[in-house]
């Protein structure tokens, strides 16, 4: 089994719940920051499908382990892409550093209405610019989130949960935009066939990574 | 009769290399096919071999065997990666003909090749090569074997056991041989009948005694006393050291032979030369 | 029949060229080989670097199974060059040598020995084949180990370990096909010709005219379909992520039947030829 270890550090809930300012921030966000906030680990078997019309993978797995102020840590046998960003379930990187939220009122996703806040952070620390959250309020927990990054473009990310009480999804979808594949003409494959002009006009294409986890082993603050 | 030809004719393009030859060979005998280089042998027993097909005429093989002729075709084609053993080996299994180490063995000891050489035969000499093309041109058992210039390339030791070698095969085996050569000493010492060829045509054939009686016209004799001796100097003498050549026909070399003999003159060797010019001269045959 | 393709394949093994052909495979294999290990991580650099901004990679994608891939990209021009000189060279040399004479005054059919010929040559071209794919996988397993291959044909395409293997096991089978086409006619170059040195050149033109071929775009064209040189490239068909096996079967019966077609061409110029 291979370790290895990416840098999602998570400075945890105690540091960002000292610097919000209560009046500013969404109580529905909170309460899900909370409940975020309570997991201090967390073990998961993980599934990973790529979607993209560019690259053809076939499913691969392995495991993930989150431990508070930690990286998190994978381990697989076969070889994986791992998205760079919105690995981070627990969102303890947009809720690092300072934010105030802007309610947006209300968006419907498959039947249902969800509450909509802009979180805009008010730390220059913060990498991110502004994060669209989606939440339920109702079992307290995020639907979905847009984050737009001020270095690395926006991701969009979006939670499916099987169990009503889980604050961790089963399934998250990321997606995500990059440039076509610039490769040298005949690079390996003889047959590729690479379009020079499309090369040059640098095309954006964009896909999603789906994840899905199962046999999540949590701990809380006691 | 084993093999014959009639009326063969070849063409390259608008060369003639042979035309209406009509030539035969009998078993027990020893027939030659003399001519000069580009004369047309060597297209004559590919034609007789069925390596080349002809224009016009016909071959015709005297034999039930699964192989009548065998032959070598100007030098022995030998896979100079294998020894002898393996090419006899091999020539013999494509054939169907018996690959025994005794069969083997006995063919390679009929050729005088030595049983026990495990090289390659590009290490060979040209005689024992020659040889080995022999024995390979014997698999089968041939009733005919063709032989395209076999004193080629030999030494004097390896053109006399070769010439054995050929004299034997038709003398005990009863097999008709026929050997084609430019060198008219070495055909005249074994061969029974000859056919000389000139451009592509037979223009002349007869008994070898015939052949070559008809067309000396010098002789070299080597003795001692040459020089002194009278009889000599009506036949136009030229001393060559111990030697003398003489303008001499086969009529006459008997007389001179005595009369030397009368005077006291020891005699060594009697050799007669052929006129060359007037043997591939063409006349009516 | 039977005797004669026995005396070929004598005749093969008794010639010091064909381990000289063996070697020379091993050798330009060996040397792929070190050629990729210096450069294989920066071709899987620029092959993934879009990639990097978006994804962290875990897994070694330089291993055996991409170099088994390399080995079947680069030895796809020169393994053909290789055996059309060394299967020409069959006949050629029995023709420089004399010894198709000394064959042929033996009781020896003319059809029944050239049959046995590209036999000969078709299961000489196998064995390389095979002995391609075996080296090519042991050093490449020995040296890398396994791995997934990444492969780029308009897509991105990533196949696990077992997949992987699968995918080249049948491309080696898939490329035997062309080597064997590449074989024959090679063969029924050497009839027409005689001459090895001829023979090697009209090979070697054969092939870069086939290689240059294979980059012109034939659009959809019945041509382009039935062009051998591209039905020479069917083994590229197994990495696409969906195996195209109708293509490929199709592909392949077709080469196969060219190489029944040249190889009958060959025998029928042979029987006609005088041995001369």
């Amino acid at each position: 089994m291979k370790h290895f270890i990416y840098l999602f550090y998570t400075f945890g809930a105690i540091l960002s719940c000292t610097c919000v300012h209560a009046q500013q921030v969404d109580g529905d966000l909170l309460a899900i920051k909370e409940r975020l906030d309570a997991i201090i680990a967390y073990e998961a078997e993980m599934s990973l499908d790529i979607q993209a019309d560019f690259i053809k993978m076939p499913t691969k797995y392995a495991s993930v382990t989150y431990t508070k102020n930690q990286p998190l840590e994978f381990s697989s046998d076969d070889f994986i892409l791992i998205p760079k960003k919105g690995l981070d379930v627990t969102m303890s990187q947009l809720f690092e550093h300072p934010f105030i939220t802007v309610n947006r009122g209300f968006e419907k996703q498959d039947g249902k209405t969800y509450k909509v806040v802009n979180v805009i952070p008010n730390d220059d620390k913060s990498d991110y610019s502004i994060a669209k959250i989606v939440m339920d309020t109702v079992i307290t927990r995020i639907v979905s989130s847009e984050i737009h990054t001020k270095k690395e473009g926006s991701f969009t990310l979006q939670m499916k949960y099987t169990d009503k009480k889980a604050i961790l999804p089963e399934q998250l979808e990321i997606f995500f935009e990059m440039e076509r594949l610039r490769l040298p003409f005949n690079f390996l494959g003889k047959n590729a066939k690479i379009d020079r002009k499309k090369m040059r006009s640098q095309e954006i294409q964009s896909g999603s990574i789906l994840l899905n986890f199962k046999d999540y082993k949590i701990k809380y603050h006691p | 009769m084993i093999i014959s030809g009639k009326n063969l004719s070849k063409r390259y393009g608008g060369l003639k290399a042979v035309e209406d030859v009509n030539i035969q060979c009998n078993s027990g005998t020893v027939t030659g096919l003399l001519g000069t280089n580009g004369a047309g042998k060597s297209t004559l027993f590919k034609l007789l071999l069925g390596l080349v097909k002809p224009d016009e005429g016909s071959v015709f093989i005297n034999s039930i065997r699964p192989k009548p002729i065998g032959g070598i075709i100007e030098k022995p084609c030998l896979y100079s990666y294998l020894n002898a053993r393996e090419n006899l080996y091999l020539f013999s299994k494509i054939q169907g003909a018996p690959t025994s180490k005794k069969v083997i063995d006995g063919l390679l000891e009929k050729v005088g090749l030595p049983l026990d050489r495990k090289d390659p035969v590009k290490n060979y000499s040209m005689g024992m090569q020659q040889r080995l093309g022999i024995a390979i041109a014997l698999i089968n058992q041939p009733e005919g074997l063709i032989l395209d210039e076999p004193f080629s390339g030999l030494d004097p030791i390896g053109v006399e056991n070769l010439r054995e070698l050929i004299l034997e095969l038709a003398k005990k085996d009863g097999i008709a041989v026929l050997i084609a050569s430019h060198n008219v000493e070495e055909l005249q010492k074994c061969c029974n009948f000859l056919y000389v060829i000139q451009n592509g045509t037979i223009i002349k054939s007869d008994t070898t005694e015939n052949l070559i009686s008809q067309h000396t016209t010098k002789y070299y004799i080597v003795g001692k006393s040459l020089m002194a001796s009278p009889v000599l100097k009506s036949y136009n003498p030229k001393h060559q050291g111990s030697s003398v050549e003489i303008e001499c026909g086969t009529a006459d070399i008997g007389k001179v032979l005595q009369a030397l003999t009368a005077q006291g003159v020891t005699i060594n060797s009697c050799t007669p030369k052929i006129d060359l010019h007037k043997l591939f001269q063409q006349t009516e045959l | 029949m039977r005797v004669l393709f026995w005396a070929e394949l004598f005749k093969l093994c008794k010639q010091r060229r064909t381990y000289y052909a063996l070697g020379a495979i091993l050798i330009m294999e060996i040397i792929i080989l070190f050629s990729a290990y210096y450069q294989g991580r920066s071709f899987i650099d620029l092959l993934l670097t879009n990639f990097k901004e978006t994804f962290y990679f875990e897994g070694n994608l330089l291993n055996g199974n991409l170099l088994v891939y390399v080995i079947l990209n680069t030895l796809w021009f020169h393994l053909p060059l290789l055996l059309m000189i060394i299967i020409s060279g069959l006949l050629t040399a029995e023709y420089k040598d004399g010894t198709l004479q000394t064959i042929f005054l033996q009781p020896v059919q003319k059809l029944k020995f050239i049959a046995a010929k590209y036999l000969a040559a078709i299961l000489f071209t196998l064995v390389s084949v095979v002995f391609l794919m075996i080296t090519a996988f042991g050093l490449s397993y020995a040296i890398f180990g396994q791995g997934d291959l990444i492969v780029y044909l308009d897509t991105l395409n990533f196949y696990e370990p077992d997949d992987a293997f699968r995918r080249l096991v049948w491309a080696f089978f898939s490329g035997s096909v062309t080597m064997v086409f590449y074989a024959v006619a090679s063969l029924t170059m050497a009839i027409c010709f005689k001459d090895a040195t001829i023979t090697w050149i009209v090979a070697a033109f054969f092939l870069i005219v086939s290689s240059l071929l294979i980059r012109i775009d034939y659009g959809d064209s019945l041509f382009g379909e039935i062009l051998y040189a591209k039905l020479g490239e069917s083994w590229q068909y197994f990495f696409h992520f969906e195996i195209p096996w109708r293509q490929i079967i199709f592909n392949n019966g077709l080469l196969i039947v060219y190489s029944m077609v040249i190889m009958a061409l060959g025998m029928f110029i042979f029987t006609k030829k005088d041995i001369s």
